[in-house]
């Protein structure tokens, strides 16, 4: 079967601590190559501000992961989050083969405390003045 | 005017087949994604996502961002993505 190009954006809870979401990083890590998979990269966007409450959470461990993985791998990767209790929520996305690697800090921010305000607000008064 | 225009139309809609007339004049709209081919939908960038967010969270429609059809798909599409990892907010609650 051939494989794809995938990423997973995973919230580990924030109760299991810096070390709690490495360790859970290097268990899916070893997971996905258990599953004949190649990492691409892995990027940990640390903790970060949810939008809304997730599980009474207000935040939460980011970490991205990029591999190369079979349909089925995939699946079964997705099944050991879904059983995970530290998985609050995940996405799977399947990338284009071109397209280039997710830069380092797409979604992270530099001071966390900027993310509230940035997802509220947005930049809609320009675009209101155009109507 | 109102009316000027209503006369206007009825008389002349037979033969004419004319689309609708663009209303105000207001600029042009061009869709962002195909001005600058550059800018890509992602749905971790929520910095560039949430400029198509209004105050409360919804999603900006195409008619007031002037995007094109294909990328306000796309869009869209990676809006509901980040909201599922909680990266965007499905609405924001007022006081």
């Amino acid at each position: 079967m051939a494989d794809r190009r995938y990423e997973t954006l995973v919230l580990i809870h924030p109760e299991q601590g810096e070390q709690g979401a490495k360790e859970f990083t290097n268990r899916i890590r070893s997971l996905i190559e258990e599953q004949k998979g190649t990492i691409g990269q892995i990027q940990e966007w640390g903790l970060r501000d949810l939008a809304f409450l997730v599980a009474k959470q207000r935040r939460a461990f980011y970490v991205l992961f990029e591999y190369r993985a079979t349909p089925a791998a995939l699946a079964e990767v997705e099944r050991n989050l879904r059983l995970a209790d530290s998985v609050l929520r995940f996405v799977s996305v399947r990338q284009a083969e071109n397209a280039p690697p997710t830069p380092d800090r797409t979604a992270r921010r530099p001071e966390p405390e900027e993310t509230d305000t940035s997802l509220e607000a947005g930049d809609i008064d320009a675009l209101g003045e155009e109507m | 005017m109102a009316k000027e225009r209503g006369e206007r139309r009825g008389s002349s809609s037979k033969g004419e087949g004319r689309g609708f007339r663009r209303r105000g004049l207001g600029r042009r709209k061009v869709c962002r994604f195909c001005a600058d081919k550059t800018m890509q939908i992602d749905y971790k960038d929520t910095r560039a996502l949430g400029s198509f967010l209004s105050e409360r969270g919804k999603i900006m429609p195409s008619r007031i961002t002037g995007n094109c059809a294909r990328h306000q798909r796309r869009l869209t599409v990676a809006i509901k993505r980040a909201r599922t990892v909680a990266l965007l907010p499905y609405s924001t609650s007022y006081p």
